[in-house]
């Protein structure tokens, strides 16, 4: 039993530590920036910032690949042992760290796995550090991993796998925020929406067949979004008159509800309403 | 300030002239397409664009222009209607980068001054060559000077902290370094502006780096508090009645008016939310602002990007304590005239979004 827990430990750990690297890369490359990836350097003076975050992705991914690569036959022990040790003390400074971080800057989160780890640092994250230190402390001397032998170990290592698991899902407040975030949708008044889709509703929809022959220009005289509705105007002319027809196009990602107006363009009289279905709820 | 008038991208083939009159017709157009005006007395529609938008532009206490002349009895002004004089009464307090008594205001001084009842002759607050400078510390010129960035539409501004105010300021702002933001007020001199009140306390986080607001469940509270603040008018009209919305629409507005040279930590468009969510709008849109300390409403317009507020999580303290958050970045006009004091730096308001 406790050799299959100590064995389980290098590919959890490994997992961990690619993961966390990962999950900040994935983060900086979908900012365009290193700069959403600071948390955990900001004890450190703003210039030591960018060089810090590197290099503790770079050690994350180190050690995540070395525990992988001298976890099998091919690793001799000083290699082995040299890895396991580092992992030991990454996580032991981490522990120190975030302890610190903890105390100087009460509402900073740990930003261990990116955007999921903005919750301010509490005890369950620093006691994460410790269980990740413990487990990689029990790898220190162990020989080279092989498949468990029986159907009996391995469910032993499964069974030891969900426990250790629990146990890190409930030092870890990044599920919650993940569990949030699975089941959220941001309202619309808040969702970035490109224009581009909304003129493709736009075009597709009867109030546009409805005046698209009174419409004078190519492109809309003006464009803009207030809350859910975004607004496109266009010039045009009917019945020998200058008219704006104004669409609004409410900001869903399907079948969104389209009204029109049109106006004339020098006393601005409402000359014409049409709208595409009924509604209920507008803001 | 700049309009945000500049559509880049496929808004290049957006014709017709742009500027305010275009802004300024957008509430009409929305209430004639939704059916449903912003405003309980808003102008039926027909009565065209000047009228509604004018209601808007309406100085009923505030006053701005140059001091032609000043004496313990009389103010007289070079407004943009030409020569006024306004009485003044014992009670009238002045501020030139403190309490002052008013005919220790100068001759050829920016003035902005508040009238006692609305569109009554005598003015009780005058406020001579206030100024204002909100941003990210870009630089630090030995111990006394920084160039503060105030985000890529405002650009750059001088900041000199005089010694009688350096230590009042520290105690508020103790990191004065590159990537930490800072807000002062104090007295406008030809290209910089000499520092005396702490607006505010300074955020312990870099500029670039705000905390990030709560998800919001359902749809975001209306009406919502928050702090209003104020910035100096840039290149707008100095009595322009309206805000900088710290929340225009990313696909139209704040994001494609002007990016953030090289090496700059702190455009505000790059930095998220900020840490209140407020519902995306555009130059134009109209919405109700209330100073809950002064308890006066108006409708403003939103006229200008206030992107620069977002990096601000404070609260304002001028009567209880606000929410957490700049909601609204008002112009000088209109911040006095909604009661505000230019040295407090905020009011506490509630923004009720129009429509």
């Amino acid at each position: 039993m406790l050799a299959a827990a100590r064995e389980l430990q290098i590919p959890l750990l490994a997992v961990l530590l690619l993961g966390g690297c990962a999950v900040k890369a994935w983060r900086v490359l979908r900012s365009r920036s290193i700069k959403p990836a600071l948390d955990p350097a900001g004890l450190f003076p703003l210039r030591l910032h960018r060089p810090i975050m590197m290099a503790m992705c770079a050690t994350e991914f180190g050690l995540g690949l070395g525990l992988i690569a001298t976890a099998g036959r091919t690793g001799t022990n000083v290699p082995a042992t040299i890895v396991r040790t580092a992992c030991v003390l990454f996580f032991l400074i981490a522990m120190g760290a975030l302890n610190e971080t903890r105390q100087r800057r009460p509402a900073a989160g740990c930003g261990c796995f990116g955007d999921f780890s903005d919750t301010p640092i509490g005890w369950r994250t620093i006691a994460r550090a410790g269980v990740l230190c413990a487990a990689a402390a029990v790898t220190i001397g162990l020989p080279p991993l092989r498949m468990p032998s029986s159907s009996t170990t391995a469910e032993m290592w499964l069974a030891v796998l969900a426990f250790e698991l629990s146990l890190i899902a409930f030092f870890s407040p990044e599920l919650g925020e993940i569990l949030v975030r699975l089941g959220y949708s941001e309202p619309c008044e808040l969702r970035r929406l490109p224009v581009e889709r909304t003129m493709a509703a736009l075009h597709a929809s009867s109030p546009w067949r409805r005046y698209a022959r009174q419409i004078s220009g190519a492109a809309p005289i003006d464009v803009w979004r207030e809350g859910c509705w975004r607004f496109v105007v266009y010039a045009g002319v009917a019945r020998g008159r200058r008219v704006d027809i104004v669409f609004a196009v409410y900001l869903q990602s399907r079948r969104p509800v389209i009204r029109a107006a049109v106006l004339d363009a020098a006393t601005d009289e409402v000359l014409g309403l049409a709208e595409t279905r009924e509604f209920t709820a507008i803001r | 300030m700049r309009h945000l008038a500049d559509f880049p991208r496929w808004y290049d083939d957006v014709t017709e002239s742009t500027g305010p009159a275009r802004f300024a017709r957008r509430s009409l157009l929305k209430a004639a397409v939704l059916g449903r005006p912003d405003e309980p007395e808003y102008p039926p529609l027909g009565t065209g664009v000047d009228a509604a938008w004018a209601a808007t532009r309406a100085l009923v206490y505030t006053v701005t222009g140059r001091i032609l002349d000043v004496s313990p009895h009389i103010l007289v002004l070079g407004t943009a209607w030409g020569e006024q004089r306004f009485p003044l009464d014992p009670a009238t307090q002045a501020w030139r980068g403190g309490p002052a008594a008013p005919a220790a205001l100068r001759r050829g001084d920016h003035a902005i001054a508040r009238r006692r009842y609305p569109g009554g002759p005598v003015v009780d607050r005058i406020w001579a060559e206030a100024g204002r400078v909100t941003g990210t510390i870009a630089e630090r010129e030995g111990p006394a000077a920084l160039l503060v960035d105030e985000g890529p539409v405002k650009g750059r501004k001088l900041v000199v902290i005089s010694a009688e105010a350096a230590g009042r300021i520290q105690v508020r702002f103790p990191r004065l370094e590159p990537g930490y933001l800072i807000d002062v007020i104090g007295v406008k001199h030809d290209g910089y502006l000499q520092a005396l009140i702490p607006a505010t306390s300074q955020p312990p986080y870099p500029a670039d780096h705000p905390p990030v607001p709560p998800l919001v469940s359902g749809h975001v509270p209306d009406p919502v508090n928050g702090a209003a603040v104020w910035h100096e008018p840039g290149e707008e009209p100095e009595d322009l009645l309206g805000l900088a919305y710290p929340a225009l629409d990313p696909e139209t507005s704040c994001e494609h008016a002007g990016f953030a040279p090289p090496g700059c930590s702190g455009d505000p468009h790059a930095t998220g939310p900020g840490c209140v969510r407020l519902p995306y709008l555009s130059v134009g849109s109209l919405l109700w602002l209330r100073n809950d300390c002064a308890e006066r409403t108006r409708q403003l317009p939103v006229t200008s990007c206030g992107a620069t507020a977002r990096l601000f999580c404070d609260r304002c303290v001028t009567c209880g304590t606000s929410r957490k958050g700049r909601i609204a970045d008002l112009t000088m006009a209109a911040f006095v005239e909604l009661g505000g004091n230019l040295e407090a730096g905020c009011f506490n308001a509630t923004m009720t979004i129009g429509g």
